[in-house]
């Protein structure tokens, strides 16, 4: 299923080089409530990410923070709902 | 000779699939206001036209890249069982999303229709599209439907006809130029190899040449030069190709205007999914879901029975007695159907109203918004956000909620929502406790809300323990869609309602009705007995006695009932309905149609102004009115204490006794699985109630 699987190696090596560029990089968990921004890239490509773009989460897409509660969060974009958890919201770049 | 068409109903999910089939097949399948209703293939037929056309309904999809069970279902139904027509149906308010869809159906250029959904919802909000221009892109035929009213159903059936009479097949998707050279150049060397392609020429479809083209390797150098070029694999430059298709079509077909409908789901959300007053929404929605439920139904209830006891019955035997049956033919009719079947009956008011209720809360987008503001504690105790949803399902019926555990993504959270479930109380134990804690307790109400407590707080520690133990690892994240709110449309309401209460009829007619028969023919085993407590009967509750008389139950009428209530719970009121009524005089007094009848119309309409007025007491009244069968109740309250009677329902509560939850748990999580998990409810079962007979004992 996991096609990253076989190449620990360079994964480890994304994942630091990523956590160094994204120390200033603001993501959707830091939106405050009522907040909009555009949704700029994804840090990861995982089933996560692939299954919230279909969902309607995609590049250059505007967005609105609704609710944030414990680690659910609320966004909405264009005329549907989605709740995504912080975990997956901190892999999401915005402006 | 009638030709038959294979039509598929494909789209992302709460779109309005299954509510388009039920307009055109005239079914009663399963809708409601959420993703992830329709877990199952599910069929239709309609006959249009002179063709038969079958309609399968496939789960909701947002991508053909599946990854939970239910997408599964549908990716695999669409990649290999070629339907002759794929019907993509579309919400038109949220086309863009939903076209990523369209452009993956696309490749496989196979002949296909577009529904665009939701046609009323996006003329509310503004939104126009120009369906003709749709049509004439893709090369497909577009159709504008409304889910609600069943607008554009028959368009549909048109068009499906028309596509398998002459067959139209899509354009395929264009995607950028130096790919389509690629697919192109692999297209002409698969012509040269293999002919097995699937398209309707000899050619190979878009769907299979990307896939060559993704599982190719280094073969072709143009794709190593490509994904130098985007910085990325192939699948993801294909990937965005999809995304720049759909948008592209989107930004030509659809417009948005300024629109004065302010989106109500908004401001009732700012409520709803409110950190705090989100909560006290939830209590309160649990509170009517209790209050009208009892409230509204006791009246009813009552009337019923004595419509049964003082019409029916009566009407029944004067008629046995008319044409001379002997003695064995009234008993077994009194015991057996009116003791037992007929008791059962009883309590259909209830059952509906609960499903009624249930029904209005899944068609209006409530529902996950309950798995959103309760994720802050149940996540704490390992439970996944979206699994919520088969939880809550889990109150109506336990066997649907198993089967919408397929929604879930990782295997570890769907086997842990599994072993929930049986937890969660469903109204078939309500009928037993709202029986029994009439009975023997002066606050009907909050014995069984502590009963439904207790269910959660088990299935919660279940899960707990197991994610210390069998299923650890890290919560995974979650993704759900909150749908707008909707007003429910009071005919599907009804329809969902009918389509439960009809098989709890049909379960009282069969199920309810052989074990009734059973128990009937083990009592007057061996015949012309003195005393029951000798009978077949008694024998096997005797002998299992002794594994329940440490919880209070120590009468083998009690003992013998519960044997068959493993095929479902009511059967212990049934079972206990035909043995008691052995025991009641049988009252043998004038019978007169005509009067007896006007009884029960005034009662009938008594019964009604009493269930409306009931609803304006801010208090739950709970099932206490006076009347019913007395003497049932006298002899029944003479075999238990009120704590055997709480432990007894506390047994019923959390031992999976009910063959349908074990066989669905079998099919969804394996034989062993299912029977582990019986036997665990079982002692946990014993267990708790053990305590609370030897502590209520006490008392
Ligand atoms: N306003 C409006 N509501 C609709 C329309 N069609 C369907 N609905 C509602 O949309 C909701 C979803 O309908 P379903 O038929 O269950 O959707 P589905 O596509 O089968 O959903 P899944 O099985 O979860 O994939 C229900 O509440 C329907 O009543 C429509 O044309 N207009
Ligand atoms: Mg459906």
């Amino acid at each position: 299923m996991n096609t990253f699987q076989g190449a620990p190696k360079e994964k480890k090596l994304t994942d630091t080089a990523i956590a160094d560029s994204t120390a200033q990089k603001k993501t959707l968990k830091d939106l405050s409530i009522g907040e909009a921004a555009h949704i700029v890239d994804f840090f990861k490509e995982n089933d996560a990410v692939k299954k919230i773009e279909a969902m309607g989460l995609r590049r250059g897409k505007r967005i609105t923070i609704i609710q944030k509660l414990g680690r659910g969060i609320v966004v909405k974009i264009s005329n549907s709902r989605i709740v995504i958890t912080s975990d997956v919201a901190k892999n999401i770049e915005v402006e | 000779m009638t030709k038959s068409i294979k039509v598929a109903l494909a789209g992302n999910p709460n779109v309005g699939k299954t509510t388009l089939l039920n307009h055109a097949a005239k079914t009663n399948l399963k809708v409601g206001n959420w993703a992830g209703v329709t877990v199952e293939k599910k069929e239709g037929f309609v006959s249009y036209r002179g063709y038969d056309i079958h309609f399968i309904d496939l789960p909701g999809i947002y991508t053909l890249e599946p990854i939970s069970e239910d997408e599964w279902i549908a990716y695999n139904f669409i990649a290999d069982e070629k339907p002759d027509v794929v019907v993509n149906v579309i919400e038109t308010t949220n086309a863009e999303r939903d076209l990523l869809l369209t452009t993956e159906l696309l490749e496989f250029e196979r002949p296909m229709i577009i529904a665009l959904n939701m046609s009323d919802e996006a003329k509310k909000l503004g939104i126009e599209v120009d369906a003709e221009h749709v049509g004439e892109l893709l090369d497909v035929p577009v159709i504008r439907t409304n889910g609600r009213n069943g607008d554009g159903v028959e368009e549909m059936l048109d068009k499906i006809v028309e596509s398998a009479e002459r067959p139209r097949y899509p354009r395929a998707p264009k995607y950028e130029e130096q790919l389509e050279t690629l697919l192109d150049r692999i297209q002409t060397e698969g012509r040269d190899g293999r002919n097995d392609s699937g398209a309707h020429h000899d050619k190979l479809t878009k769907r299979a040449l990307i896939k060559m083209l993704v599982d190719s390797d280094g073969r072709y150098e143009e794709k190593v030069r490509l994904e130098k070029l985007y910085k990325k694999g192939i699948d993801g430059i294909i990937k965005d190709e999809r995304y720049a298709f759909a948008r592209g079509l989107f930004d030509e077909t659809f417009r948005k205007r300024k629109s004065r409908n302010r989106d109500i789901t908004d401001k009732i959300d700012k409520i709803a999914l409110h950190p705090i007053l989100g909560f006290f929404v939830f209590l309160l929605v649990i509170f009517l879901l209790f209050k009208i439920s009892f409230d509204f139904s006791t009246p009813f209830m009552n009337w019923t029975e004595g419509f049964i006891d003082n019409l029916l019955a009566p009407l029944a035997l004067s008629l046995l007695s008319h044409v001379g049956a002997g003695k064995w033919l009234p008993q077994f009719f009194s015991q057996a159907i009116v003791g037992g079947v007929g008791f059962v009956i009883t309590f259909v008011p209830l059952i509906g109203m609960i499903y009624f209720l249930l029904a209005l809360l899944e068609m209006s987008g409530y529902m996950p918004r309950i798995a959103f503001v309760m994720d802050r504690f149940t996540h704490k105790l390992g439970l996944h956000g979206k699994g919520m949803i088969p939880l809550l399902l889990g109150f109506g019926c336990n066997v649907p909620a198993v089967m919408a555990t397929r929604t879930l993504e990782n295997r570890r959270d769907k086997f842990l929502v599994m072993a929930m479930i049986p937890f969660m109380s469903c109204p078939a134990r309500l009928v037993v406790f709202s029986f029994f804690a009439v009975l023997f307790f002066p606050h009907p109400a909050v014995v069984i809300f502590g009963l439904y407590l207790l269910g959660i707080v088990i299935g919660l520690l279940t899960a707990f323990v197991l994610r210390k133990t069998a299923y650890r690892g890290k919560l995974s994240h979650f993704v759900m869609e909150l749908p707008p709110y909707r007003v429910p449309r009071i005919r599907t309401v009804f329809q969902i309602t009918w389509v439960q209460v009809k098989s709890f009829l049909y379960r009282a007619g069969t199920l309810i009705f052989a074990a009734s028969v059973v128990i009937w023919v083990l009592l007057n085993t061996p015949p012309n007995l003195k005393n029951q407590s000798d009978s077949a009967a008694a024998y096997v509750g005797k002998a299992i006695t002794p594994v329940l008389a440490p919880i209070g139950i120590k009468d083998w009428r009690i003992s013998t009932s519960l044997i068959p209530a493993f095929l479902a719970r009511e059967i212990v009121l049934s079972s206990m309905g035909t043995i008691y009524s052995v025991d009641i005089q049988q009252k043998t007094t004038e019978f007169h149609f005509v009067p007896a009848l006007e009884t029960q119309l005034n009662g009938l309409g008594e019964a009604t102004k009493e269930s409306l007025m009931s609803l304006l007491t801010p208090k739950i009244q709970t099932l206490q009115t006076e009347g019913g069968d007395q003497n049932l109740q006298n002899v029944i309250r003479s075999s238990f204490t009120p704590a055997s009677a709480l432990s007894f329902m506390i047994f019923l509560l959390l031992y999976t006794s009910c063959l349908a939850t074990v066989a669905v748990m079998a099919r969804e999580g394996g034989k062993k699985f299912a029977l582990l998990f019986l036997a665990y409810s079982f002692v946990m079962a014993w267990g708790v109630a053990f305590v609370v007979y030897q502590v209520g004992s006490l008392i």
